[in-house]
């Protein structure tokens, strides 16, 4: 393939890599003037790490990248906005008390040295909104708008530029339908204007609306690029989601039992409704969706970090109102969040000490912390999940990834929960302790345990899970057995190709 | 995936003295030892007065006033509360009123009284910054200047005399040689050091101001913890300024003034963290002795008092800033 005049963006063989973690592996993306671009994956596929090396965020381990037929090196966001590259991000990125105007110019506003021209500035921020065909009218004070004119507000933002490129990543996740179309009009402008435009969307039915061209990327790699003609929503689904079968993790079979943990109709009001579901003692139940789809928050507010205005929860039978973890911990539920150095590890403290904190008033006589209780918890707990090294006083922030997490389990275990709600658990561990983690997982469950386990990797998710709810903007669908389902159907329902 | 990699990425933030040289390492651990002795070995150049037990009975003395509040203030560095500055007020109320109310319950229910008023005045703190979560500058400024202002027209804006002698006489004297209020500055660094290294509360503390939303996570009662680090203090202020009272026999509403800069100042330079997560009481008391006994080599030797201010200050910006850095070599 030469590098054609009409080559936007050329990106060969771009790889990125983290400690530990290969995001990016030989990737080849090209993208033409004058036509928009979709790139599709599941979560984790590397379209945002793409997208970060592609705005400067990040330096590409190896790989070259030219942009109109020149290669170019980007250290910093601002050397891709030098090139007319922006990017339009899915969260908003404006300042609430600036006008429209301010913030379509921010950083860019005309007049030198001291005072703005604010009269020039307010007309060249109408033109571009006019010829946008957005009805907005540039003094208005940004925060007043609805989230679907701020969109429209950073995307103008984004053409005010001049850009070569822009980067739209999930632009209607706040769009309604209407909106969407209006968006979509824009977009064909921008096109026609000879704007390469690279559309970022879980929403398939779009992709297939508004791209010519279409790239699949998964597990880091480059699968397929296509004209939109050639494809329709099954045959991206399957070019998403179809690895080869390498890692698959079964469940060891356990007696299933009464119904342990119960929710019913449950809403925080804003990121999830009327979500119900139970789980059963030794019984795994996997709760799956795209990210946003409110899996996260049904876990932290039935685990009391945030509240829930409707429904109720129920374990082993009874009710329980739950306002703070100490009392869900009381009621026997424990929950391992999702990110572990935000929320799961104090990193200064040793294992030891994370591992005793949900606990510490029960290792406690007369306010003293018993010293054995405490350390022979901590060497029970290395030994029974082979954390490594095994030493209990080592800093947690110095252990890998996987025997943090590892860590973070034990931490939970010790507090005797009837109901475990982990939320990707094997998020960022390496295969080795991928498979250690579901082993702990097993054993738990053959013990009796109750298991919810939030996932976004649909192999882990039917490898493991005995039921699953798949997840999408709030809503959950009812739990479905393993045997009625496949990575196509649950990311079906994830994408709302299909409605359970 | 990405976010994974993010996280595998990111480097151990708050692992200090892991990571540094061997140098690092050393000085950290015995920086300030070193620092005192050389302090010690300067004094006792500059001036003949300074190894007499008169001047370091005088410097414990006076240490032991300050190092009461710098017990406390360790507790609200570790819990991630920044700082206090509402301690002139709450030693105001402890001094005031432990001798404001002698002639009407007489000296120990007085004393006892004064310290249960700091300590509601450090309920106030700790509910704004603890729960409502007002920036704690903030809030221990604003409940400071308004416990100041109840506390002078209480007593009038004049300054208050002790009027019971044998009191006095109590908080001036000595037991077995040494000052009483040294031993009970002792006894209160010993407990403070306890609860803090020991009990289930201070693993709290280290937990919340490590990392807030992890222990939160793991149900630490964090709000509560933050709110009890400014209780903590308060209740130290005021026992201290009920002493300082009792020993200097008046109290204006302005006695207190300064002493929240020394605190800090002490818990600072002791290498306690100013973000939170890492600290001890001992920590902070060497720093405390340093800072003192550098005060007091620097009037024996007649530096100028613009010029102590000078190098205090230049010592509290060098440990903020050596905080930083060692921080920073955590993360990068």
């Amino acid at each position: 393939m030469t590098v054609a005049a009409d080559c936007a963006l050329d990106m060969r063989g771009i790889s990125k890599t983290f400690p530990g973690v290969k995001a990016l592996s030989n990737v080849n993306f090209a993208v033409k003037f004058g036509t928009v671009h979709a790139v599709v994956g599941e979560n984790g596929a590397g379209k945002s790490t793409l997208m970060k090396v592609l705005n400067g965020s990040y330096a590409p381990t190896s790989g070259t990248i030219r942009v109109g037929g020149a290669e170019v090196r980007m250290r910093r966001p601002a050397d891709a906005q030098a090139l007319g590259i922006r990017m339009v991000h899915q969260e908003i990125n404006l300042v609430p008390d600036l006008s429209v105007a301010e913030n379509v110019y921010l950083g860019r506003m005309p007049g030198k040295w001291t005072f703005l021209r604010k009269g020039e500035m307010i007309r060249a921020a109408a033109a571009v909104l006019d010829e946008l065909g957005a009805a907005i009218n540039p003094r208005e004070r940004l925060g007043n708008l609805s989230i679907s004119q701020q969109q429209l507000v950073e995307i103008a933002k984004a053409y005010a530029a001049q850009p070569r490129i822009i980067v739209l990543d999930e632009p209607t996740s706040s769009l309604s339908e209407h909106e969407t179309a209006a968006l979509f009009r824009i977009l064909r402008k921008m096109r026609d204007d000879g704007i390469a435009i690279i559309y970022i969307s879980h929403r398939l039915k779009e992709v297939l609306e508004i791209a010519d061209e279409v790239t699949v990327l998964r597990d880091g790699s480059m699968i397929e690029t296509r004209p939109i003609e050639g494809i329709n929503a099954a045959q991206m689904i399957r070019l998403m989601v179809g690895r080869e079968v390498s890692n698959v993790f079964p469940k060891s079979p356990a007696e299933i039992g009464k119904s342990v943990l119960r929710v019913e109709r449950i809403s925080d009001g804003t990121r999830f409704r009327n979500v119900s579901f139970d789980v059963r003692a030794g019984e795994i139940l996997g709760l799956t969706g795209l990210v946003g789809a409110g899996r996260t928050e049904v876990a932290r507010a039935i685990f009391g970090l945030s509240r829930l205005v409707e429904g109720s929860v129920s374990v082993n039978g009874r009710e329980v109102s739950i306002n703070s973890p100490s009392q869900a911990v009381r009621a026997g539920i424990a929950y391992v969040p999702e990110d572990r150095k935000g929320d799961g590890v104090v990193p200064g403290m040793s294992i030891r000490e994370n591992i005793s904190l949900p606990i510490l008033r029960r290792l406690s006589r007369f306010g003293r912390i018993s010293r054995s209780a405490d350390h022979s918890l901590a060497a029970d707990s290395v030994k029974q999940f082979s954390i490594s090294p095994p030493d209990g006083e080592r800093r947690i922030s110095l252990l890998s990834g996987g025997n943090q997490q590892k860590a973070v389990i034990a931490k939970w275990l010790a507090a005797k929960p009837s109901a475990l709600i982990l939320d990707e658990p094997t998020r960022g561990v390496d295969v080795g302790a991928k498979a250690e983690i579901h082993h702990i997982i097993g054993q738990l469950v053959a013990g009796g345990m109750a298991v919810v386990m939030i996932s976004s990797e649909l192999p882990e998710i039917l490898g493991v899970c005995d039921r699953v709810v798949v997840m999408r903007d709030g809503y959950a669908s009812e739990p479905l057995l393993r045997s009625e389902l496949s990575e196509e159907r649950i990311m079906a329902l994830a994408t709302g190709e299909e409605t359970a | 995936m990405t976010e994974a990699a993010m996280e595998i990425g990111g480097v151990n933030r708050n692992d200090r003295f892991t990571r540094g040289s061997r140098l690092v390492d050393v000085l950290s651990k015995a920086g300030l030892a070193f620092a005192i002795l050389a302090v010690m070995l300067y004094g006792s150049f500059v001036s003949p007065a300074f190894f007499t037990s008169g001047n370091l009975l005088n410097v414990l003395t006076s240490m032991s006033i300050v190092g009461i509040v710098v017990v406390g203030m360790t507790f609200v560095l570790v819990v991630g509360g920044l700082a206090d500055l509402s301690v002139p007020a709450t030693i105001a109320c402890g001094a005031i009123l432990s001798l404001g109310l002698q002639p009407m319950i007489g000296p120990l229910p007085a004393f006892v009284l004064a310290v249960g008023l700091a300590g509601l005045i450090g309920l106030l703190n700790g509910v704004l910054v603890g729960y409502v979560g007002i920036n704690p500058i903030i809030a221990t400024l604003g409940i400071g200047t308004i416990g100041l202002g109840i506390v002078q027209a209480a007593v009038g804006g004049v300054i208050v005399y002790g009027s019971n002698p044998a009191s006095a006489e109590f908080a001036k004297g000595r037991l077995f040689g040494i000052p009483v209020v040294v031993l009970i500055f002792l006894v209160i660094a010993l407990v403070g050091h306890f609860v803090l290294s020991r009990s289930f509360w201070g693993r709290w503390t280290l937990a919340t101001g490590g990392n807030y939303s992890a222990a939160e996570a793991s149900a630490v009662p964090v709000q509560a913890v933050k709110a009890g680090a400014f209780v903590i203090t308060a209740l130290a202020s005021g026992i201290s300024g009920g002493l300082l009272g009792l020993t200097l026999q008046s109290a204006r509403p302005l006695i207190g003034g300064g002493y929240e800069f020394s605190a800090i100042t002490a818990v600072v330079v002791g290498g306690v963290s100013i973000v939170g997560g890492f600290g001890s009481v001992p920590r902070a008391i060497a720093g405390l002795i340093f800072v003192q006994l550098l005060t007091n080599v620097m009037v024996l030797d007649g530096v100028r008092t613009p010029i102590q201010g000078f190098v205090l200050g230049i010592l509290i910006v060098g440990a903020v800033g050596m905080d930083a850095a060692l921080r920073k070599r955590g993360v990068s």
